[in-house]
């Protein structure tokens, strides 16, 4: 058993529930969205993408590629939810939601594609 | 899409007959008077007219629908039942006919083949002929990892095929190669045919399917067994057909054995079926032989022997052979054993065309000498246990010695290179591949295949890019990619470099982008080497030990761990 891979392994999966249980529920609905779970899903994104920095090969490109987008993503996600409530000082709405929660959707897609190329790597190793 | 157009000519009567009686049929039932429930007078209509015969002219009968016949009405249907029944019983007795006859299951099972053989997406390797040859060979392509299609035009010998063992099932086909649409229909245009051997019966089958291969697809490598002087002549002008003969092949083994039995040995051992026991070394005594059959066979062996500078006396009993010094035109008698020495001779060499001939040759041969050196060729494979009981030392079978030179042709340029190699060496080339081929793979024919350095593979970009203090070297491709402690069964046989050829590469060799090393082993190590193609390479794993950390955060977590040990 290797830790590198136990460790990486843990936080690429972390990642994608994280943004998966923020994402599920009625789009607009705004009790069934979790603001710390939104904060925990891109806490834990950002230590992943620092995980995947430096690897050298064609599938770790890939990897980072689809942590930046996940990163990209729930940012603009989070930025959206503190103008609403902080910056324009407005109570959260069902439109605001909307947004935030589609958001975080296009990341949970990204987060997706890179739990597969980790499965993918690791079917390929033990041809 | 043909078969389809085939079946409906051979159906047409049939259907015109059935669209016939049903026109009549519903024609009447849909016109004829009757009342319906409320007593009204009413006629069926077309469409329930329709709808009532196609279940009484199937016999299904479903009753009278929608509601009961008048009389008339009744009559009528006794009538179509007759004759809709009677041409319905006219069809299918046309397709049970159809189906049993021979000509046309041979065209559905041919456009069935050649529908298979056009979606084949899988390299493949097309034989012609099944025969003794025929049979090793698909068996050998089957091993080194080719799929064959066969054509073969017995239709015996192709039914064989479905009861043999194969990894790949093969493709197959009783049809007449010597026809250009069963080249095309077995794929000689296809793109994935890597190859088409010809081993048809006889040298005039075999020229004409070779050259009707090599002008349907003037690229396709062609290999072509033949045997007369003529047929050869006539294929040598081919650019693309390669030759094999095997009775010069086995003629220059025999001389190859007197000169240099080691290099025989090497050689047989590298080309045979991967996986079956490596071939003894024989040791043929010089002195004089007694050839017994003086046809094509025997001329190629009295021009070994004589090459070797041993003597030889032949006999023959066909009259019609150019008289020659050395030859008795007698029966194979023991007293033209004796006068062609037989009580002197070292060895006797049974080649005639009949096995019982051969055998019974050396029956008296031996009565009169008893340590004779037998060698005895095998004609037909059904004798085999017959040949094997002479316990001759060497027998030659015309279906091995093909299939190991089409094997030397087939499986990579590489392989002939070093065999040629080894042919013009003078030092001591045969006696370390065989010592390094017997610590590798014991006493088994390996795998051959080769490993390419090409750039375009990302882990061998890795290892060429990133590792320029500790090269890549052949050693490292002979390890256990996932357990540095173990090593593969594999050694390298030669590296060849833009043109030049190392032979025997040691494991120190620095590879450079663009060589290729052929490589011998045991089964499906390739696979295991081929994880050098790919991203990560395994190639830091097998240098430490460790599977090196991949990303910073990683690397600088392993140092602190190292430090604070």
């Amino acid at each position: 058993m290797n830790l590198e891979k136990v460790i990486f392994g843990f936080f690429v999966i972390l990642a994608c529930t994280l943004n998966t249980g923020f994402f599920i529920g009625e789009i607009d609905v705004i009790y069934q969205h979790n603001a710390t779970e939104l904060f925990l899903a891109l806490g834990i994104s950002v230590v992943v993408m620092v995980l995947k920095l430096g690897d050298r090969t064609q599938i770790g490109a890939l990897q980072l590629a689809t942590s930046l987008a996940v990163v990209l993503q729930l940012i603009l996600s989070c930025f959206v939810w503190v103008w609403q409530t902080q910056v324009s000082g407005q109570p959260m709405d069902a439109e605001t939601m909307s947004t935030i929660v589609s958001l975080s959707g296009g990341a949970l897609l990204a987060n997706v594609i890179s739990v597969i190329l980790l499965i993918g790597e690791t079917l390929r190793q033990t041809r | 899409m043909e078969p389809f157009f085939l079946i409906l000519r051979r159906l047409r009567r049939p259907l015109l007959a059935l669209i016939g009686t049903a026109i009549i049929s519903v024609l009447g039932l849909a016109n004829i008077p009757g009342v319906d429930a409320n007593g009204n007078p009413a006629i069926l209509g077309y469409f329930h007219a329709f709808y009532v015969m196609t279940f009484t002219a199937t016999t299904v009968g479903f009753g009278e629908e929608p509601y009961a016949f008048s009389e008339a009405q009744r009559l009528w249907v006794i009538f179509s039942i007759c004759i809709s029944v009677t041409s319905w019983a006219y069809t299918l007795a046309v397709i049970f006919h159809m189906t049993r006859d021979p000509t046309f299951r041979a065209a559905i099972l041919r456009s069935h083949f050649s529908t298979r053989v056009r979606r084949q997406t899988e390299p493949f390797i097309l034989v012609i002929g099944y025969g003794q040859s025929g049979t090793v060979l698909a068996q050998m392509l089957d091993r080194i990892g080719y799929k064959s299609v066969i054509v073969e035009l017995q239709a015996d010998r192709v039914a064989r095929i479905e009861t043999q063992e194969y990894l790949r099932a093969p493709l197959f086909v009783a049809a007449d190669g010597r026809w250009p649409e069963t080249l095309v229909d077995a794929g000689v245009t296809h793109p994935q045919c890597q190859a088409m051997v010809v081993l048809a019966g006889d040298d005039d089958t075999t020229q004409a399917v070779a050259i009707g291969g090599s002008t349907l697809n003037p690229n396709l490598r062609i290999i072509a067994r033949a045997r007369s002087e003529m047929a050869v002549a006539n294929l040598e002008s081919f650019q693309r057909i390669e030759i094999v003969n095997p009775y010069e092949t086995f003629a220059f083994n025999l001389g190859q054995d007197f000169s240099s039995p080691e290099k025989l040995r090497v050689r047989e051992w590298l080309t045979g079926l991967p996986g079956a026991k490596r071939p003894t070394v024989l040791k043929l005594p010089i002195g004089h032989w007694v050839i017994c059959g003086f046809g094509r066979f025997g001329h190629y062996v009295a021009k070994a022997l004589t090459r070797a500078d041993a003597s030889w006396t032949a006999i023959d009993n066909n009259p019609e052979l150019a008289a020659e010094p050395s030859l008795l035109q007698k029966t194979y008698s023991q007293e033209t054993l004796s006068e062609a020495g037989i009580e002197r001779a070292v060895g006797i060499v049974a080649c005639t065309d009949r096995d019982a001939i051969n055998l019974a040759a050396i029956r008296r041969a031996r009565v009169l000498n008893r340590d004779l050196f037998v060698v005895v060729r095998q004609m037909h494979a059904s004798n085999a246990s017959l040949v094997e009981a002479t316990n001759a030392d060497l027998r030659f079978i015309q279906a091995d010695v093909t299939s190991h030179e089409v094997r030397q042709l087939i499986t990579s340029p590489l392989l002939s290179r070093f065999l040629q190699a080894l042919r013009a060496d003078t030092g001591d080339l045969a006696q370390r591949t065989s010592a390094q081929l017997e610590a590798t793979v014991e006493d088994r024919v390996p795998f051959l295949w080769v490993f390419r350095c090409m750039e375009a593979f990302p882990g061998l970009r890795e290892a060429f890019a990133y590792n320029p203090e500790a090269p890549l070297k052949i050693g490292d491709l002979l390890v256990y990619p996932y357990d540095p402690s173990r090593n593969l069964q594999a050694m390298a046989l030669m590296l060849v470099r833009s043109n030049e050829e190392v032979l025997l590469p040691e494991a120190h060799t620095i590879l450079q982008t663009g060589d290729h090393i052929l490589f011998a082993g045991t089964k499906d190590v390739d696979v295991l080497q081929k994880l050098h193609y790919l991203s990560p390479s395994p190639l830091p794993l097998i240098r430490t030990g460790v599977e090196p950390p991949r990303s910073w955060v990683f690397r600088k977590l392993a140092a602190w761990r190292t430090a604070a040990r």
